[in-house]
């Protein structure tokens, strides 16, 4: 039996001013880029989860071109993010239509699953882990059921856990591999849309786990840059220092999710220059505390606001680049967000900086109230969820002030100058410390 | 360390102080390296390590690069050639 398993990747602005400015601005594109030039992990992992007996092949949406025919398989699955739903739901439709019977997974198809099923034999929510092996076996003997459901915990313990199936993807030209250290995230911010929505708890891979799959990876492809697909890595940071020991002697260059709280510890910030990280993408969400009020249950993010320029500071200083990410129209802005957005960039030094604008994701708490609040532009827009677009209306401004405003703040923060001046201060941030114990400068044996 | 005009240094002892760098920095062996070869393509320097790199080799030759020359210099000739540049304008 041969099953293809298909990645959708790549999101496509669809505002048309927005989609035009990307062109024209290198920082904006490049995360984008970056995102879509990763592996699917998620597919690579139901690989590992199907049958021996069975043959797999690991396809990315680019590959299946919709002028030829339909590569042949017995089974297709596939797994898509929100805002390309319509065309994972276009081409499980083709496949339906030619008689080849289609699995649908991910994120977007656990939150609405019975918008998913009418375009799939059979759909697995939540974790793939406890649902495929049971989906291929009942396939096999011709009595697939509609609807699987996956794990939400315990899905890095044995048996569930399986290792990603790596050699899938030997030859092709990613420059970034993907492992997962941890799945979910105890901050449950309103907006989320990422793995928190599948999981019932924070979970975190076994450390002898996470380095056999860097071994694994490494097997593939030779210094690949590794991109963890955590949401936020060091919350347990005993745990942390645990997998930074771990990983630093595999000598590799890495990225991962994270919040400002690691900015406290100064043997994890040591650990980690040391172990190769180069960069940690923050959600700073908001530039100060009373605009981050509510972003989740605890107010956690906005008792930590107050100190965000600090905490930058102490993360940079490592030679440890911080991506700051912030979220435009929140019911806390007003049209001022976008000078004090700009304005707290350049005090910081943050040496990237990823600008969104707040999206109601479906299944989401924000999607939710905005719905129950009547804010909702449209009742599906699933194709607007970017990250770039605006779909709601915001509190204390309009729709055509967010928009306004975020191409705005995009000139701001993405030309030229400002990206040279970003350069500069990092290599100063490095400068000062040469003559200091500065760890990722120290020739390893 | 072989010296030519005062406060400068010869383009071999530049090239040869740029690959000390980095060697220090990529964590390679440069003997492989071509003058002209991308530090990106060839073994692979990510951005931050690139910017390491110069603010390495500022720090060596107590110079300033140009700014706006900092994203061209992606091989050991370009940084090397912006190295003695900045030298021959201090010493002029």
């Amino acid at each position: 039996m041969r099953i293809g398993l298909i990645a959708m990747s790549g999101v496509r602005v669809r505002t048309e001013e927005l989609a035009r400015l990307g062109v024209t601005l290198p920082q904006f594109v490049s995360r984008g880029q970056v995102i879509a030039s990763l592996p699917s992990l998620g597919l690579l992992t139901v690989a590992a989860l199907t049958p021996a007996d069975c043959d797999v092949a690991y396809r990315e949406i680019a590959e299946v071109n919709a002028d030829t025919a339909l590569e042949p398989f017995d089974l297709v699955g596939i797994s898509s993010f929100t805002a390309q739903i319509d065309e994972a739901y276009a081409l499980a439709d083709r496949y339906r239509a030619a008689g080849v019977p289609v699995v649908l997974g991910g994120l977007h198809v656990s939150l609405m699953p019975d918008e998913a099923a009418a375009h799939a034999d059979s759909i697995v929510l939540y974790g793939a882990e406890g649902a495929w092996p049971a989906l291929v076996a009942d396939f096999q003997a011709g009595r697939l059921r509609a609807r699987y459901e996956g794990l939400r915990t315990r899905v890095f313990d044995e048996p569930n856990y399986v290792m990603p199936r790596f050699d899938l993807i030997a030859g092709r030209p990613y420059n970034r591999m993907t492992v997962q250290s941890s799945r979910g995230c105890p901050l449950d911010c309103e907006f989320c849309a990422a793995s928190i929505r599948i999981t019932s708890s924070y979970q975190q891979k076994p450390v002898d786990k996470v380095v056999a799959e860097i071994r694994r990876a490494l097997d593939v492809r030779k210094q690949p840059f590794f991109e963890f697909a955590d949401d936020n890595t060091f919350v347990n940071k005993k745990w942390g220092k645990s997998l930074l020991r771990a990983i630093e002697p595999l000598g590799i260059r890495w990225f991962t999710e994270t919040d400002i709280s690691i900015a406290d510890d100064d043997e994890l910030l040591d650990l980690l220059a040391e172990s190769g990280c180069r960069q940690v993408l923050i959600g700073l969400e908001s530039p100060d505390p009373e605009g981050l009020a509510g972003i989740d249950p605890h107010n956690w993010k906005q008792g930590r606001g107050g100190d965000y320029l600090r905490a930058i500071d102490r993360i940079q200083s490592r030679g440890i680049s911080v991506n700051g990410c912030f979220i435009l129209g929140l019911d806390t802005h007003t049209p001022a967000i976008f000078e004090a957005v700009r304005d707290f960039v350049r005090r910081s030094g943050l040496l990237e900086v990823q600008l969104t604008v707040q999206t109601p994701f479906p299944g989401t708490p924000l999607y939710r109230r905005l719905h129950r609040e009547r804010r909702l532009l449209e009742e599906r827009f699933w194709n607007r969820c970017t990250l770039f677009d605006v779909n709601f209306q915001p509190k204390h401004m309009s729709v055509d002030e967010l928009e306004s405003g975020l191409r705005w703040l995009f000139g701001e923060i993405y030309n030229e100058r400002e990206f040279l001046g970003r350069k500069r201060r990092y290599m100063e941030i490095v400068k000062s410390k040469l003559n200091q114990p500065f760890r990722t400068l120290t020739v390893k044996e | 360390m072989r010296t030519g005009t005062a406060g400068s240094t010869g383009t071999a002892d530049i090239e040869a102080a740029v690959r000390a760098v980095i060697q220090d920095v990529a964590r390679q062996e440069t003997v492989g390296i071509g003058r002209d070869d991308d530090l990106v393509e060839v073994i692979g320097v990510d951005s931050l390590q690139g910017l390491q790199v110069l603010a390495g080799v500022e720090n060596r030759f107590g110079i300033r690069l140009p700014d706006d020359e900092l994203i061209q210099m992606r091989t050991i000739g370009r940084i090397a050639d912006a190295v003695r540049r900045q030298q021959e304008a201090r010493v002029s």
